[in-house]
């Protein structure tokens, strides 16, 4: 696979000479929402809409570096495959975590490297990364996904990302036959429909001498109970449930003219039309002679209700505006800065977008510079819920007998009793 | 049994979080033979949990402030009945005993005469109306006076996510509000991991740079700026790192970054041969602590720095602008605040600077629940503000180098004006014939523009004219014919 690769790849660190070799994966960025990733192979092309570009081009540059297309028209970053890129990109085979719950959840279970853990189902592998990734170098990943084209899949992807020596991968359905791990790890994350059933297997799996932390991953609130009931049984203490989102912010600069600016814009307009009305005067007078020499009193109105129409058309092709119409210049100016998309237009500051669509409408010398104003904005749609997040602990052997227990004793006790 | 680590159980000298009943938490330091007084709730010997793993809970159970291993009962299910609170009224005789009865109580918890169990008992037993409450209320009424009547206490682990979550709610200021959340997601936007090297500035009294040494586990480097005449990590304290994990952590002055042309070395300064005594004490003060700065100089210059995370009072962007030279191609760049509206210039900054890609703004929402079975729901009150957190890439910025040679690129471009060429003059020949419709010279850049999302550059877009565009045109044209 990598045979020339001078230094094996792998998305749990960094490459020492941060250099892009044959065999590498590397992130191609075209924008936020167009990213894909690509295992570099010389002879061969990476095809966009922007162009084509050459693998062999890619090789011995350091990763980060922005590279042009065949045509000089479009470009992209070749960025470093971290497993935060790897959510993004990854072929999605189940519903994945994403960054919110992947994070609260190796933190609260404080994974660090040298920790064992289990996680079960792998599914697409989003969070196994993640994982694999704080534990490494010496810490070991068990993962456990029922379904078998996933696990195949998972296999080769934990093999060509230079995680395989530190992931053990089984195709295994927990609920039905356990972990098989005795003694073993720190801690668990059950992303199952039923983690309930998994949580007898799970405590024999925890180092029995040490404190563990165990998390369960559930959509419903039904689910929760049920895991509730399970852990309380099996003696686990300390039960807490939590839900984390991310609010990704849009940035804006938006045109704040004060009530006086605006004022003397539209005084500027008026001045202007006013400017303008001797001209409209005149033609109201002769027309108006011309009205009366056809002595017709309807007539006159007639032109009169025309004048404003004749005005309006003059006016707007002399580049001057009315003041009805000042207020929707205002807008017109203010909807193409808010509806510009910054983010991603490098090229023109906002600043000087502002400017060019103020200049577009008004005169430059009668041109007010508003004050602009950074805000920011939630998109209209949001992630509202991903799971319900439950913790709980696993207390070390020095505890005794659980409640399960305690009650088979008693229930043995009553029955000799009544014997 | 897996072989323990020192870290896994609780030691004399290290900190220790006691979480008490009421659910306050309480931070000592565990020294040996000592007594650890627990207010109302008692004293307990430090060297009955010494030596310990971590995860137990413990009972204070006779007068010698004496302890066990305490076991939970488990919460047990609520048992619907028919109660409602119909009949309960606001009666404040309906709790029998007197308020002096309940210190007497008190006072025999404290000498160990009673459990927290059995005042709570008496409590409810000698409650008037306690059996017409709904179960719901029963089990909060045996929960409220738990909180206070019980005397068991768990020793709880200091980790970034313990001294996080200690702090943020004892005095969030202190650390600058950054919440347990807000943190895990720049530990993993920064791609911590063992033997990565990071460049830090950190005004949460250590809380960021704690929270990464313990995911670097004692390999790597973190190098950390800071003003004032010391760095206040205060934090670090907390977590009992062991000397492996402390010595991935160093520090410089802001002030001492660039050596001043008047500094002397202590060679410099003094000759070693000629020093005795104090004074040659003072030397090697003087030369270990300049070397030390000149290894933090060192580890600077050489860059290469694989994340570069700011959390400080001062202007970020001033900071970044001296800063991002050193972080190596394609690795993380992150500033956070507790406020949002602080990185609004930021981001716009970020945005303009040609070497950080993407820039995004994010807040985190957190939200705890209760769960009991048959009871659970989100908690009453919640957590404020949690901070937030600026993220960009930092990449290299190049002219576009098309992949195609110059020449080739040339070739391309005159064949491409050629058949424009053409293609004009034969349109131009159609349409003298049938109508004048005179080609508007300014729509092939519109067209350019729509087609050039992913190739930001200017200029490159407009030499070469999309053929499409020439076709739909041409179209138009037809339609207009």
């Amino acid at each position: 696979m990598s045979e020339t690769a001078v230094e094996k790849q792998s998305f749990a660190t960094y490459k020492k000479n941060n250099t892009i070799e044959d065999g590498d994966n590397v992130v191609m960025y075209l924008s936020r929402e167009n990213m894909s990733i690509i295992r570099v192979k010389d002879g061969e092309y990476f095809n966009c809409k922007f162009g084509s570009y050459k693998h062999s081009d890619m090789i011995g540059l350091e990763y980060g570096t922005k590279l042009g297309s065949n045509t000089g028209r479009g470009f992209l970053y070749l960025l470093y495959p971290t497993p935060e890129l790897w959510t993004l990109v990854l072929p999605h085979r189940t519903q994945i975590l994403y960054i919110a719950d992947i994070s609260f959840v190796m933190n609260y279970l404080n994974l660090k490297p040298g920790m064992s853990m289990i996680e079960s189902g792998t599914g697409s592998g989003s969070f196994s990364h993640s994982i694999a990734r704080t534990l490494a170098p010496h810490g070991h990943l068990y993962t456990f996904e029922y379904h078998q084209e996933r696990v195949n899949a998972a296999k080769k992807e934990f093999e060509e990302h230079g995680l395989s020596d530190m992931v053990t991968l089984r195709c295994r359905d927990v609920c039905k036959d356990g972990f098989d791990l005795e003694d073993e790890v720190d801690a668990i994350f059950l992303d199952l429909p039923a983690p309930w059933e998994a949580v007898a297997s799970a405590k024999k799996a925890f180092k029995q001498n040490k404190v563990g932390k165990i998390c369960t991953f559930s959509p419903c609130i039904e689910q929760i109970s049920r895991t509730v009931t399970a852990l309380n049984e099996h003696g686990f203490v300390d039960i807490q449930m939590y839900e984390c989102l991310i609010r990704f912010n849009e940035i804006r600069v938006i045109p704040m003219w004060t009530i006086d600016e605006a004022m003397e814009k539209q005084r500027a307009v008026e001045k202007k039309r006013k400017r303008a009305t001797p001209r409209v005067v005149r033609d109201d007078n002769s027309s108006t002679q011309d009205d009366e020499n056809s002595s017709s009193s309807g007539h006159i109105n007639k032109s009169v209700k025309m004048e404003p129409s004749v005005d309006d058309s003059n006016q707007s092709s002399a580049a001057a505006t009315p003041s009805s119409t000042t207020g929707s210049e205002m807008e017109d100016s203010v909807s193409t800065t808010t509806s510009t998309p910054v983010i991603g237009s490098e090229a023109t500051t906002p600043a000087e977008t502002t400017a060019s669509a103020s200049a577009a409408v008004a005169e430059p010398r009668e041109r007010i510079e508003p004050k602009n104003v950074v805000v920011t904005r939630l998109p209209a749609e949001q992630r509202g819920h991903t799971s319900y997040l439950m913790f709980a602990t696993f207390t070390p052997a020095t505890q005794g007998p659980s409640l399960t227990e305690i009650k088979a004793a008693a229930a043995a006790a009553t029955a000799t009793m009544e014997k | 049994m897996a072989a323990l680590n020192p870290t896994d159980i609780i030691n004399a000298g290290e900190h220790v979080f006691i979480k008490m009943p009421s659910d306050n938490v309480k931070c000592i330091v565990l020294k040996a033979g000592s007594s650890v007084s627990l207010g109302k709730f008692g004293t307990f010997k430090a060297n009955d949990i010494i030596g310990h793993a971590w995860g137990n809970s413990y009972e204070i159970y006779d007068r010698d402030s004496k302890t066990r291993v305490y076991h939970p009962e488990g919460i047990s299910e609520v048992e619907e009945t028919a109660n409602n609170n119909r009949e309960i009224v606001d009666d404040p005789t309906s709790q029998k005993l007197t308020l002096d009865d309940i210190k007497a109580l008190k006072s025999e918890g404290l000498k160990g005469e009673l459990t927290g169990e059995e005042i709570v008992n008496k409590l409810k037993e000698s409650h008037a109306t306690f059996d017409k409450k709904t179960a719901y209320s029963q089990a909060k009424y045996l929960q409220k006076k738990g909180k206070k009547f019980h005397k068991v206490f768990t020793p709880i682990k200091p980790t970034a996510y313990s001294v996080n979550e200690y702090f943020y709610v004892k005095n969030p200021s202190k650390i600058r509000d950054i919440r347990m959340d807000t943190l895990s997601q720049l530990l993993s936007y920064s791609n911590v991991h063992s033997g990565c090297k990071l460049l830090v500035v950190d005004d949460t009294q250590g809380m960021i740079v704690s929270a990464l040494a313990e995911r670097m586990g004692g390999k790597g480097t973190i190098l950390g700026l800071y003003d004032g005449d010391n760095p206040h990590y205060d934090i670090v304290k907390y977590m009992n790192f062991n000397q492996e994990i402390l010595d991935t952590i160093k520090v410089l002055s802001w002030l001492r970054i660039h050596r001043p042309t008047d500094e002397k070395t202590p060679d410099e300064m003094q000759d070693v041969t000629q020093l005795t005594g104090k004074d040659l004490e003072g030397y090697h003060r003087r030369l270990k602590a300049y070397n030390i700065v000149e290894e933090s100089r060192k580890t600077l210059f050489e860059g290469n720095f694989d994340a570069l995370i700011v959390a400080s009072q001062y202007q970020p962007e001033s900071i970044l602008e001296k800063l991002l030279p050193y972080v190596a191609g394609s690795r993380p760049v992150i500033v956070y605040h507790g406020t949002k509206e602080a990185l609004l210039e930021t981001s716009t900054w970020m945005r303009r600077c040609p070497n950080l890609l993407a820039p995004q703004l994010t807040e985190s929402w957190l939200r705890k629940s209760q769960v009991l079975p048959g009871r659970t729901h989100p908690e009453m009150s919640t957590w404020g503000t949690g901070g937030s957190l600026l993220t960009a890439t930092k990449v290299i910025d190049q002219p576009v180098q098309a992949a195609l040679t110059k020449r080739e690129r040339l070739a391309m471009e005159k064949k491409n004006a050629e058949a424009k060429r053409l293609k004009r003059a034969r349109e131009e020949a159609e349409s003298a014939a049938s109508s004048p419709a005179p080609a508007p010279a300014a729509a092939s850049v519109e067209d350019v523009a729509d087609e050039a999302v992913g190739g930001k550059e200017e200029g490159s877009a407009s030499t070469t004219v999309m053929d499409d565009g020439d076709e739909s045109r041409s179209i138009k044209r037809a339609k207009q014919e």
